[in-house]
């Protein structure tokens, strides 16, 4: 069965993770080349939803519920990892006008 | 109170009183450090003749230490009478000098002056270890105790650095004596079994007296040689704590430390365990012939040696530490030719004398703001007469003048080795004690008369001498008294009179075992008559070596004995270590050390390049790592 039900009409399951190999490229290289810290945030999470749209398509293929619990889990965790993230950012903002990551670089050897 | 709890707290009471001491005492005010110092002292010397009043004696079991084998050390006490002997010298003679130093040590600083009284409470608790212990090991124990309290007191003073070499010379010469205890102990317990006093000794002692080849009913494990070794072992630890020929050398350098330390540990008690030792063992030495006969040569040695270079001194205290050797040479001697109980009789008279002159010293010592140089004294008489006096007092005993408590000690020792029957070694020593008992006389002469006598010296830092405290005065007193009339209890050796200490001691060493008869009063009485001239007569005439250059030059220099070891030893031995740090420890094992750091670091050196600081440098190396990864999965998936 290469093909997935929804809502009354067909389609291939192919398309699904096409969408969801753009959207984690598209993430990828939101990370890779955007300096705004926020914005990078932001890519950070449609990676996390391309994989979970990949999970979810696996998961409907193969009539299997794993998949749709990890998306459920993984979703969880960029909850918790967007809140860590957004308070150290508010952090940093509160001591320096940080726009750009590259000026957060005191850790280098 | 039973005797073994009685015994168990003279041990104790010093040792409570070092804790408190080494606690908080410095904390508290100094009248707290002068109460305990020198009062758990005195309490042990009331618990002492507690037991010397209630005729305590036995062998007391506390607690089974070590059990591994056939190794059995109990802890165990032997309170007999040349322990309690013993005990009564050092807390009676201990206590006065220790409350002497409440006044000698008066101008240290709080932290130094409880530290002081610290040391000196744990040197007395060692010392009673040393002779109330019922076995080997706690033998050893107490011995290296006491060299331990030793180095520290010696070594005071720890900012002067003339005092820290002399500490530690003391420490390294009295280890030496410590191994060969330990060997001889060793040697003993392979042969015996056993390490308690009672065992072994029941083992030495035949059941009945056999003569001849026979065969014996007991179970005796020596043979001759191996006894002789272990008896050879024990004295090497007897010589090096009792400064004797060849392990002497540093008893005069350990005078650096206070005067009361002089006085308790290298005159009164420490320096006299290695005659306490023989006297122990001695069912030892009655069997090993050649080592018995070792520690009479030595002693008589020892204590010409030392006589000849006291003659040479101009350090007041110096004169007193060859004194102090000379005299134990003559203890040596004593128990050497087999007269144990003569012995210790010289042992507690030169414990009141030598006290009392090292104590009287300090006395002028503190008052001439620690010159100790005598030829800087002079005129003293006229300023201090207490003190004059009572160095005076204890000059004649040590000379051995009539009646005082030296003369009777000195003159039982010789007439002892004179009259000895049949015994060629006794009479050779017998020469010797009389020769060096003349000398005696001239350079105690020499130390007096020098001293106290004649005009001030020009170079005397005090013009007009302070007396001496209270609190200084009265042991000193004490002492003296001692040392006038101590000789009432044993004028025996004379044909007349009680022989107390003889009497005292002969349960526990044996009964002395000949008698002298006029001939030898005669000899000792003209001996002491002419040492006593010999006292006189160095007020007004030079020693002989003042007009014999290389006789003197040898004498100050204490007979090249420093200048050999130091050659033979010490100089090697610096060489061994300045190779072995510059040839091995500096290139291989430092450089081994250092090359790791260094490597170490030009490692991370290049390795924190890839630590850009820049997130985005991160995500790429993660990203194209996972592609990489993916890439090698498919292929393989594919293949």
């Amino acid at each position: 069965m290469s093909t997935l039900n929804i809502g009354g009409s067909q389609l291939d399951a192919s398309w699904f993770l096409l969408l969801s190999a753009i959207l984690f490229i598209l993430g990828t290289a939101g990370v890779l080349v955007r300096r705004n810290p926020l914005v990078i945030l932001i890519s950070i999470e449609l990676m996390l939803n391309a994989a979970n749209l990949a999970l979810v398509t696996f998961s409907r293929q193969l009539q299997n519920m794993d998949g749709q619990l990890f998306a459920l889990m993984s979703m969880t965790v960029a909850a918790a990892e967007a809140v860590v993230g957004l308070a150290i950012l508010v952090d940093i903002f509160r001591t320096r006008d940080a726009e750009d990551v590259d000026d957060l670089s005191e850790l280098r050897g | 109170m039973t005797d073994q709890a009685l015994a168990l707290l003279v041990l104790l009471f010093p040792v409570a009183g070092a804790i408190l001491l080494a606690g908080r005492g410095w904390r508290l005010p100094r009248i707290f450090t002068v109460i305990v110092g020198p009062g758990v002292v005195w309490a042990s010397f009331v618990c002492v003749l507690a037991l010397w009043s209630g005729k305590a004696h036995g062998d007391f079991t506390y607690w089974t230490w070590i059990k591994s084998g056939s190794l059995e050390v109990p802890f165990n006490l032997l309170i007999d009478n040349l322990s309690i002997f013993m005990c009564l010298v050092i807390t009676g003679v201990g206590g006065l000098i220790v409350t002497y130093s409440v006044g000698y040590m008066e101008h240290e600083d709080d932290p130094s002056y409880a530290r002081f009284f610290t040391y000196m409470d744990v040197f007395i608790f060692s010392m009673l270890l040393l002779v109330l212990a019922g076995n080997f090991i706690f033998l050893i124990v107490g011995w290296a105790m006491v060299g331990l309290s030793s180095y520290l007191l010696i070594g005071f003073w720890y900012q002067r650095h003339s005092a820290v070499v002399a500490a530690r010379k003391a420490f390294v010469m009295n280890v030496i004596g410590d191994v060969g205890m330990i060997l001889g102990t060793f040697v003993i317990f392979v042969n015996t079994q056993s390490v308690r006093y009672s065992e072994v000794f029941a083992q030495l002692t035949p059941s009945q007296p056999c003569t001849g080849i026979c065969h014996l009913p007991y179970r005796f494990v020596f043979d001759t040689p191996t006894l002789e070794l272990a008896a050879f072992l024990l004295l090497v630890g007897a010589v090096a704590k009792s400064a004797q020929i060849p392990l002497h050398t540093w008893l005069p350098d350990a005078m650096e430390g206070p005067t009361p330390v002089s006085a308790l540990i290298h005159a009164a008690t420490m320096v006299t365990a290695g005659v306490y030792l023989v006297g122990r063992m001695h069912p030892i030495y009655d069997v090993a012939v050649y080592a018995h006969g070792a520690v009479a040569i030595i002693g008589a040695v020892t204590a010409l040696f030392a006589a000849t270079i006291a003659i040479v001194q101009t350090d007041i205290k110096r004169v007193l530490a060859y004194s102090t050797m000379s005299q134990i040479g003559y203890m040596f001697l004593a128990v050497g030719i087999g007269a144990y109980a003569a012995g210790f009789f010289h042992l507690l008279s030169h414990a009141f004398f030598k006290a009392l002159l090292f104590m009287a010293a300090g006395n002028v010592i503190h008052a001439m703001h620690d010159e100790q140089d005598m030829r800087k004294y002079g005129g003293l008489w006229g300023q201090m007469r207490p003190t004059s006096i009572s160095f005076l007092v204890g000059s004649l005993s040590l000379v051995g003048v009539i009646p005082l408590v030296g003369f009777f000690s000195k003159e039982q020792i010789l007439g002892l080795a004179f009259s000895k029957p049949n015994d060629s070694l006794a009479l050779i020593v017998w020469i010797i004690g009389a020769v060096t008992a003349l000398i005696t006389g001239f350079y105690t002469g020499r130390m007096w008369w020098m001293s106290f006598w004649g005009k001030p010296s020009p170079q005397r830092p005090v013009e007009h001498p302070h007396a001496p405290p209270l609190v200084m005065m009265v042991p000193v007193g004490i002492l003296a008294v001692l040392a006038t009339v101590g000789g009432v209890i044993q004028t025996g050796a004379l044909g007349v009179g009680p022989a107390k200490v003889n009497d005292f001691l002969a349960p526990a060493v044996g009964p002395l075992r000949w008698e002298g008869d006029w001939s030898e009063v005669v000899i000792g009485l003209s001996t002491m008559v002419l040492a006593t001239g010999l006292f006189l007569a160095a007020m007004r005439i030079r020693p002989w070596s003042n007009y014999v250059p290389w006789a003197q030059r040898l004498l100050e220099r204490k007979y090249y004995f420093d200048e050999v070891y130091d050659a033979a030893f010490v100089h090697p031995m610096d060489a061994v270590a300045g190779f072995a740090l510059r040839g091995i420890e500096e290139p291989v094992i430092d450089g081994a050390v250092v090359d790791t750091g260094l490597l170490t670091r030009a490692g991370a050196a290049s390795l924190s390049l890839t630590q850009s600081g820049y997130f985005r440098n991160y995500v790429l190396v993660f990203v194209g790592g996972a592609v990489v990864a993916a890439v090698i999965l498919l292929l393989r998936a594919s293949s």
